[in-house]
């Protein structure tokens, strides 16, 4: 069994087939498909004996699919260029600032708690869609795995405190707080975004995509700077 | 289109972004340079939603599946992870915070120049395409 790719596939669709029903079951933002199939497969293999090794020849056929999956990541973003051209300059502004904050946000707290390198680059660009994030990452050095985690609590962070940040810090335009949900906290705060309305929703889903592409063009070149 | 052709049209634009990346130095991952490919294409009416429609469909409702092998990776992170795990959980937390406030400020205070409210925003703009 250990070398047949069919072990570790197999155990990924039931794995994230459970996390999607507990989902649906609990329609909350806490109960994230990802991490419980990541919390299951983790288990089952420490539990059993079974080494990373063995289930990642299964795993790489999946991760195969994601090139592919970034690419169609066009279709959201085209259909909402349309609503970039009434405040496009307040939108792309918006966005560069978040996403600007955000990555000199974890460059200055990694050196304060004295985070390795290769932990602040793999945290680095935690707030941009996953497909994204990953393939920046291993570019400017850090772990894909790692970024994968702290994207998946970044966007469930954004998806829970969204309305509270808007309110608290008193983001009352709409188009403000789905720019700023989605900038923050990619698909995932956009899944709240649109329980906020409409425009919050279109604008945070327009922010995903256009704030991974400054990102992965920024990040490379503020890392460079800095060095 | 039939799914075959769809699926070869998307893994085609993956791989043209690849070759991008790798051989023409473009400083950009191949797969983000592929996506900019196709919003392009689609853009010039080149490809249309309806060319890919099925493919594009199956992998964005289900994209969160495969990102869950590589973060399985996690395993195999090594020490500095496992021990600085909180810092890391608070630094995400706190800083999605910041983040999302500089944003929404950021907006806020340059729309209040444009006097329109914002009703005019379409949550789909599929719906023109079709």
């Amino acid at each position: 069994m250990s070398n047949s790719p069919l072990f570790g596939i197999l155990l990924s669709l039931i794995a994230f087939e459970i996390g999607v029903a507990l989902h649906k079951k609990w329609r909350y933002s806490l109960v994230n498909p990802l991490l419980i199939a990541n919390v299951l497969i983790i288990g089952f293999l420490c539990v059993t004996g079974t080494s990373y090794d063995t289930y990642k020849v299964g795993g790489d056929y999946i991760s195969f699919f994601l090139g592919p999956v970034t690419v169609v990541l066009a279709v959201p973003l085209y259909k909402q260029l349309q609503n970039l051209l009434k405040y496009w300059f307040s939108i792309l502004m918006g966005i560069f600032v978040g996403s600007l904050t955000s990555i000199f946000c974890v460059i200055g707290c990694s050196k304060i708690l004295g985070l390795s390198n290769t932990l602040m680059l793999s945290i680095l660009p935690k707030s941009i869609t996953i497909p994204m994030g990953s393939v920046v990452s291993e570019q400017i050095g850090g772990i894909p795995s790692v970024t994968i985690i702290a994207i998946t609590v970044t966007g469930i962070t954004g998806a829970v405190t969204a309305p509270i940040v808007c309110r608290f810090f008193r983001i009352k335009n709409p188009v403000a707080q789905g720019v700023a949900t989605g900038t923050a906290s990619h698909a995932l705060g956009t899944s709240r975004a649109l329980e906020m309305g409409e425009t919050q929703g279109a604008m945070s889903s327009l922010s995903i995509g256009i704030a991974g592409v400054f990102t992965a063009i920024v990040a490379p070149i503020i890392l460079n700077v800095i060095a | 289109m039939r799914i075959l052709l769809q699926l070869a049209l998307i893994i085609g634009i993956s791989l043209i972004g690849e070759i991008l990346h790798r051989y023409a130095g473009v400083p950009i991952p191949g797969n983000i340079l592929g996506m900019l490919i196709l919003l392009l294409l689609l853009c010039v009416k080149v490809v249309k939603l309806d060319h890919i429609k099925e493919v594009s469909d199956f992998f964005l409702k289900n994209i969160a599946f495969f990102f869950l092998p590589p973060s399985i990776g996690i395993m195999a992170a090594g020490e500095e992870v496992m021990c600085r795990w909180p810092v890391l959980l608070i630094m995400c937390i706190a800083l999605t915070i910041v983040t999302m406030t500089a944003t929404g400020w950021t907006v806020q205070l340059l729309a209040k120049g444009t006097k329109h409210k914002a009703r005019g925003v379409k949550t789909e703009g599929a719906k023109n395409e079709q």
